[in-house]
C-alpha cells in the first residue's frame, strides 16, 4: 500500500484511539455485569442490601467464598459437571466429526434429506420434547445417572452443521490420493481428516463444553438424586432455597464460570480460525 | 495397494474374475461408509429426538395431565389453538422480541468484528470481554440480570437514583419488562455474532479491498459492495441461528418475569411450559409446540432458499 | 423380601391402629419389611431440617428402611413431580399442597389409603384438612400441617409513628384502618413502599380471603356455579388493585414475579408483610430491627385462607404398604408437634391444637397465627380443594395479575374470572 500524507496519518492514529476509547467504554459495560456478581461475592453480607452499597466493596470478604463452598456441596455438584462434560465432549466431539465428513464428502442415496432431518432438530423447542423424552430415558433405565445427560445430547445438530461446512474445503485430491495408496476409510478420516480439523476441533470443543457445563432442563429432570446435581442444578437450588444470601449466590455462580473460562482461553487461539473456515467465507 | 489398483480396474483393462469380486466388495463397503460414519449421531438422534418429537405429535392428538390416562380426542387442541387469544398474543411477542434482537444483535456484533478486526492495543483482551458472556449458563446470567434490574435493591435502580431518577419498575411494568430482557439478551447474544463476523472478515481476501481502492471506492463504497456481500453468508447463518434461538427462549424469561407483568413477556415457550406444567394440559401443550417447530421449519426453509437464489444470480 | 399378603396387611393396620389409639407408634416394625423409599419435597432449611429429623426416628425404630429426602427447589416441585408419574418413576411419597390432592387423588396418582387406615382415623384431624385430603370420601393423604396469614409489622416503624397494632382477633384492623397505616408508612417512614402479599408463584388462591372478608364468594352455596360477578368481588378486585395504583406495594410483588417478598420486609423495604407464619424462622434470621405479627385486617367478616400441605403415597411405589406406614408415623401426634414446631407450621390434629404447643422462635407470634386459622371459612375450603382447582388457579393468577398490572378493570377481571370457572374449574 501506498503511505499518505501525515495528514492523514494523523487522523488514522485519532481515529484508532477513538475507536479504541469506545471499544474500551463498551468493555467495561458488557463487563460490569461479571464484575458486580464478583463485587456481590466479597462485599460483607450486611451490605447487599442496603441501597448505600458502593460500586466498590467497602472491604474484601474472601471468607464468602469459602464458606459458600463450606455450606453447599459445590465440589460433588463440580465433579458431575465436570464428569458429565467431559465424556460429552469425548463422544460429541468424536461422532460429529465422523458425521460431518460423512456429510460433506461422500455421496449416499438420502444424503440431503437426512441432512435435513439433522437440521431440523436445530428448531425443535426442547421444552415440546421434554416428557416423551424423559420418558425414554426413564425406559432405558439412565434416570439420575450420567449417561441419562449425556446421551440424548450427544448427537449435536449445530456441531454437525458446522464441521460439515469446514470439511467441504478439505481437498477431495487428498482422499483420493490415500484411498488409493489402499488406506482404510477409518484411517483416513484419523490420519488426514483429523489433523486438518484441529480449527473446527477446538471449535466443537468449546461449544460442547458450553452447552453440557451449562445444561439446566434435561439434567432438572433427569437427576433426580441430589447427589447426581450438577453445578447448574444446584445454583438454580441456591436460588429458591437461600433467597438473600446472595454473597454465596454470587460466589457459587462466578465458581461455575471457572471451568469454562479454563476452556475458552486454552482453545481461544484457533476458535476464530475454525469458524473461519467453517464455510463462512 | 492391490485392490487400490484394481479399484481403477475397469477403466484400465479387463479384470479378472477375483478382481472384479474384490473390487465390488470395496464398492460395497465404499457405500456403506458414509452411512456407518454417521451411524452414531443418526442413532441417537432419532432415539433422543425425532422418537420424542413424534411422541409430542402423538401426545397432541390427546387429552392428558401428565398423571391421568392420555384420551384421544383428535384435532381438537390444533382447533382450540385457532382462537386462544394467548396463543396469539404469546406468538405476536416472540416475534417484538425476535425483531430487536436479531437485527440488533447482527448490527452490534459488526460493528464490533469491524472494530476488532483492526490492530488495536489489547485486541485479544477486548474480544474475550465481549464474547464473556456467551459462556455464562442462562441459570447464571438469570442470576445476574435479575440481581442487576431488581426493581427495589438492584445496582441500576441505586445508580440512578443517586443521580435523582427513579426507581425504574424495570422487571414490573410492562413497558420497561420487555426492555430488560432484550437488553439482556443482547448481551448474551452479541459475542457470538462478533466472532462469527470476525471469522468471515478474515477469510475476506485483501485483493478485494486492494482492488477497490484502485478503483478509488470509498471506505463506505468498500464496505456496501465488498464486505457486506462476502459477509452474506456469515449474516445467513446468524439470522438463522438467532432466530432459532428468539423463537426458543426459555430460561431467562421464566427467572427474570416469569412472563409478566400480565403477559406481556410471555412468550410462545414460556405459554407451551405453562400449559403443560402449570394448567396440566400436556395434550394442548405438545400440540402448540408442533405448531411452533412447523414455523421455524418453514421460516428457515424459506430463507434458505432465498439464499440459495441470491447466491445462484451472484 | 416377603410378599405382603391380606392378612399381613390387616396385622399392620391393626398394629398402626392401637397404636394410634394409645397415642404411640408401633408401626411396621412389627412386620420387619426392607424397603427402601424416596420422598419428596420442597422446602425452606427449616423444614428440610424437621423432616429428615423425623425421617432419622422413624428409621431408628425401623431398621430395614430406608427413606431418603430429595429436596426440590420449589419453582420446579410440580413439573418435576408430574413428570416423574408420567415415566412411572414417582417417589414413594410425596408431599402437596391440600388444594392438588383432588387432582392426585381424581388420577389415581396418590393411592387410596383406606387400606392401611382403621376406622375412625381422621377423628382427630381438623374436618376441613381432612375433607381436602379426600377424594369422593377416601383418603388420599394425610394432612400433615396448616398454615395461613397474618400481618408481620416492623414495630420500630410502628412505634416510631405512633401505629398500634391490633391486640386481638375481635379488634383487628377494618379494611380502611388498615390502608390508613400503609398510607401513613408510606409518607413518614421514608420507604418507597408500604407493604407486599405473598401470592407469587402457585399463591393465587391466598386472594380469595379477600374475597370473603368482602362477603363475596367464587361459587355459590352449592358450588355448583360461579358467584363471581358480584358487586362484592368487583369492588374486592378494586381494593386488591388500589395497593399497586396507590403505590402502596413494590409494583414487582404481583402474582407472576419471583421477588421473594419477605427479602423486602426483612431488608426493610417495606413496612408490612402478608405472609405465613413458616415465615418467621426466616425472618428471625434475617430482620436486624423489632418485628411483630398481628391479625389480617377486616372488612364486613373475617378471613383467613387455608393452606399447608398433606403427606400422599403414589401409585409407584413398590412398598405402598411401608410407604403408607411412615406417612402415618409422620402424621402422628408427636412426629406432628415436632415438625410444626420446628419449622412453624400449625397443626392439624385437634388433640394438638387443644393441648397447645410451644414454638421453637416466637411462641408469641405463633399464637396469632392459630387465632387466625380459626378464621378460615368452610365455604373457601369446599373451594380451593376441588379436583380441577389447579388449572383454575393458574387462570386466576393470569387475570388477577392483569388488574394489578396492566389496568384491566374490575368488571372486565371478575367476569374473566367467571368465564374461567365455567370452562375449567366445574367441569
Amino acid at each position: 500500500m501506498i503511505a499518505g500524507t501525515s495528514r492523514n496519518a494523523l487522523t488514522g492514529r485519532l481515529e484508532t484511539t477513538g475507536i479504541w476509547l469506545l471499544l474500551v467504554a463498551g468493555a467495561g459495560i458488557m463487563f460490569f455485569p461479571v464484575y458486580w456478581m464478583f463485587a456481590t461475592a466479597v462485599r460483607p453480607k450486611d451490605e447487599v442490601f442496603s441501597g448505600a452499597a458502593g460500586l466498590i466493596p467497602s472491604s474484601f470478604v474472601w471468607q464468602n467464598f469459602t464458606d459458600a463452598i463450606g455450606r453447599v456441596p459445590f465440589l460433588s455438584w463440580t465433579m458431575n459437571s465436570l464428569i458429565i462434560t467431559v465424556f460429552a465432549v469425548v463422544i460429541t466431539v468424536t461422532i460429529n466429526l465422523l458425521c460431518g465428513y460423512a456429510f460433506a464428502k461422500f455421496r449416499f442415496a438420502g444424503r440431503d434429506i437426512l441432512f435435513l432431518a439433522v437440521l431440523s432438530a436445530l428448531m425443535i423447542p426442547f421444552q415440546v420434547i421434554i416428557v416423551p423424552l424423559f420418558l425414554v430415558v426413564s425406559e432405558l433405565g439412565l434416570l439420575s445417572d450420567y449417561w441419562g445427560v449425556i446421551l440424548p445430547r450427544a448427537a449435536e445438530a449445530f456441531g454437525i452443521f458446522m464441521v460439515r461446512q469446514f470439511m467441504v474445503s478439505i481437498p477431495d485430491e487428498l482422499l483420493e490420493a490415500a484411498r488409493i495408496d489402499g488406506a482404510s476409510e477409518l484411517k483416513i478420516f484419523f490420519k488426514i481428516v483429523v489433523p486438518l480439523s484441529k480449527p473446527i476441533i477446538a471449535v466443537l470443543v468449546i461449544f460442547t463444553f458450553m452447552w453440557r457445563w451449562n445444561d439446566f432442563a434435561l439434567p432438572l429432570v433427569v437427576m433426580m438424586k441430589h447427589e447426581m446435581y450438577t453445578v447448574q442444578l444446584g445454583l438454580n437450588l441456591l436460588r429458591g432455597q437461600f433467597n438473600t444470601e446472595w454473597t454465596m449466590i454470587m460466589a457459587i455462580a462466578l465458581l461455575s464460570l471457572v471451568p469454562m473460562l479454563i476452556i475458552f482461553t486454552f482453545f481461544q487461539r484457533y476458535f476464530v480460525q475454525g469458524i473461519s473456515g467453517s464455510g463462512l467465507k | 495397494m492391490a485392490i487400490a489398483e484394481n479399484l481403477r480396474g475397469p477403466a484400465v483393462g479387463r479384470p479378472s474374475a477375483a478382481d472384479a469380486r474384490r473390487y465390488w466388495l470395496q464398492a460395497r463397503r465404499n457405500q456403506l461408509t458414509p452411512y456407518l460414519f454417521i451411524a452414531p449421531n443418526m442413532a441417537l438422534f432419532s432415539v433422543f429426538v425425532f422418537f420424542p418429537l413424534l411422541y409430542a405429535f402423538y401426545i397432541s392428538l390427546r387429552e392428558w395431565s401428565l398423571i391421568d390416562t392420555p384420551r384421544y380426542i383428535g384435532l381438537e387442541n390444533y382447533a382450540r389453538l385457532a382462537h386462544d387469544a394467548l396463543f396469539w398474543q404469546s406468538l405476536s411477542n416472540t416475534a417484538i422480541y425476535s425483531f430487536a434482537t436479531v437485527p440488533m444483535s447482527l448490527a452490534i456484533g459488526l460493528v464490533l468484528a469491524i472494530a476488532l478486526n483492526r490492530d488495536l492495543l489489547g485486541r485479544t483482551l477486548l474480544r474475550s470481554v465481549f464474547f464473556l458472556p456467551v459462556v455464562i449458563s442462562n441459570v447464571a446470567t438469570a442470576v445476574i440480570a435479575a440481581w442487576l434490574f431488581n426493581d427495589n435493591y438492584g445496582v441500576i435502580n441505586t445508580l440512578l437514583q443517586q443521580i435523582g431518577i427513579g426507581p425504574v419498575a424495570w422487571l414490573s411494568s410492562p413497558r420497561w419488562a420487555l426492555f430488560s430482557l432484550i437488553v439482556t439478551s443482547l448481551w448474551v447474544r452479541i459475542g457470538f455474532c462478533m466472532v462469527v463476523y470476525l471469522a468471515a472478515l478474515q477469510s475476506i481476501s485483501p485483493t478485494y479491498y486492494d482492488a477497490a481502492q484502485m478503483d478509488g471506492a470509498s471506505r463506505w463504497q468498500q464496505f456496501r459492495f465488498v464486505t457486506w456481500p462476502l459477509l452474506r453468508p456469515a449474516t445467513f447463518l446468524l439470522l438463522i441461528l438467532g432466530v432459532i434461538h428468539s423463537f426458543q427462549v426459555f430460561d431467562l424469561i421464566y427467572v427474570m418475569t416469569g412472563g409478566g407483568p400480565g403477559f406481556s413477556t410471555t412468550m410462545i415457550v414460556q405459554y407451551i411450559y405453562q400449559a403443560a406444567f402449570v394448567g396440566s394440559e400436556m395434550g394442548y401443550a405438545s400440540a402448540m409446540g408442533m405448531v411452533l417447530f412447523v414455523m421455524i421449519l418453514i421460516f428457515t426453509l424459506l430463507q434458505w432458499r432465498g439464499n440459495r437464489r441470491v447466491e445462484d444470480v451472484a | 423380601m416377603t410378599t405382603i399378603t391380606k392378612r399381613s396387611f390387616l396385622k399392620t393396620g391393626l398394629c398402626a391402629g392401637i397404636g394410634a389409639g394409645a397415642g404411640m407408634y408401633w408401626g411396621a416394625a412389627s412386620a420387619q419389611k426392607a424397603a427402601s423409599l424416596s420422598m419428596t419435597s420442597w422446602g425452606s432449611p427449616a423444614e428440610v431440617a424437621a423432616f429428615n429429623a423425623l425421617i432419622e426416628q422413624y428409621k431408628a425404630r425401623n431398621p430395614n428402611v430406608a427413606i431418603k429426602l430429595e429436596v426440590v427447589p420449589s419453582g420446579q416441585y410440580y413439573q418435576q413431580l408430574d413428570t416423574r408419574f408420567a415415566g412411572k418413576q414417582a417417589p414413594d411419597i410425596f408431599r402437596a399442597q391440600y388444594q392438588r390432592i383432588g387432582r392426585y387423588g381424581q388420577s389415581g396418582a396418590a393411592i387410596d389409603l383406606s387400606q392401611y387406615l382403621d376406622a375412625g382415623f381422621g377423628q382427630d384431624f381438623l374436618p376441613s384438612v381432612w375433607r381436602a385430603s379426600t377424594f369422593r370420601g377416601k383418603p388420599h393423604a394425610l394432612p400433615h400441617h396448616t398454615d395461613t396469614f397474618a400481618l408481620f409489622y416492623n414495630a420500630e416503624i410502628f412505634e416510631k409513628l405512633g401505629i398500634e397494632a391490633p391486640r386481638s382477633l375481635d379488634k383487628s384492623w377494618s379494611w380502611q384502618e388498615f390502608i390508613s397505616a400503609a398510607k401513613l408508612v408510606k409518607e413518614k417512614a421514608g420507604l418507597n413502599y408500604a407493604f407486599a402479599m405473598n401470592w407469587q408463584n402457585s399463591n393465587a388462591y391466598r386472594w380469595l380471603m379477600y374475597l370473603y372478608q368482602h362477603g363475596g364468594q367464587l361459587l355459590d352455596n352449592e358450588l355448583k356455579g360461579p358467584q363471581i360477578n358480584t358487586k362484592e368481588a368487583a369492588e374486592t378486585v378494586a381494593w386488591t388493585q388500589s395497593w399497586f395504583t396507590d403505590g402502596l406495594v413494590p409494583p414487582n410483588t404481583s402474582l407472576k414475579s419471583s421477588e421473594p417478598v419477605q427479602n423486602l420486609f426483612a431488608t426493610g423495604k417495606i413496612a408490612m408483610l402478608l405472609h405465613g407464619d413458616w415465615q418467621i424462622p426466616f425472618i428471625q434470621d434475617q430482620a436486624k430491627f423489632k418485628w411483630g405479627v398481628t391479625y389480617l385486617p377486616r372488612d364486613v367478616a373475617m378471613a383467613a385462607d387455608l393452606g399447608g400441605n398433606a403427606l400422599a403415597v403414589s401409585r409407584d411405589s413398590k412398598s405402598p404398604d411401608v410407604a403408607a406406614d411412615f406417612v402415618k408415623f409422620m402424621v402422628e401426634e408427636e412426629p406432628m408437634r415436632a415438625f410444626v414446631t420446628k419449622a412453624q407450621f400449625l397443626p392439624v390434629r385437634k388433640s394438638l391444637k387443644d393441648k397447645g404447643l410451644v414454638y421453637d422462635i416466637r411462641n408469641e407470634e405463633m399464637k396469632v397465627f392459630l387465632e387466625q386459622s380459626a378464621t378460615v371459612p368452610e365455604h373457601l375450603v369446599s373451594t380451593i380443594v376441588m379436583p380441577t382447582w389447579d388449572r383454575f388457579n393458574a387462570k386466576l393468577a393470569d387475570e388477577l395479575e392483569l388488574a394489578f398490572t396492566s389496568g384491566q378493570s374490575p368488571a372486565a377481571t371478575v367476569a374473566n374470572i367467571e368465564k374461567h370457572v365455567r370452562s375449567t374449574l366445574l367441569v
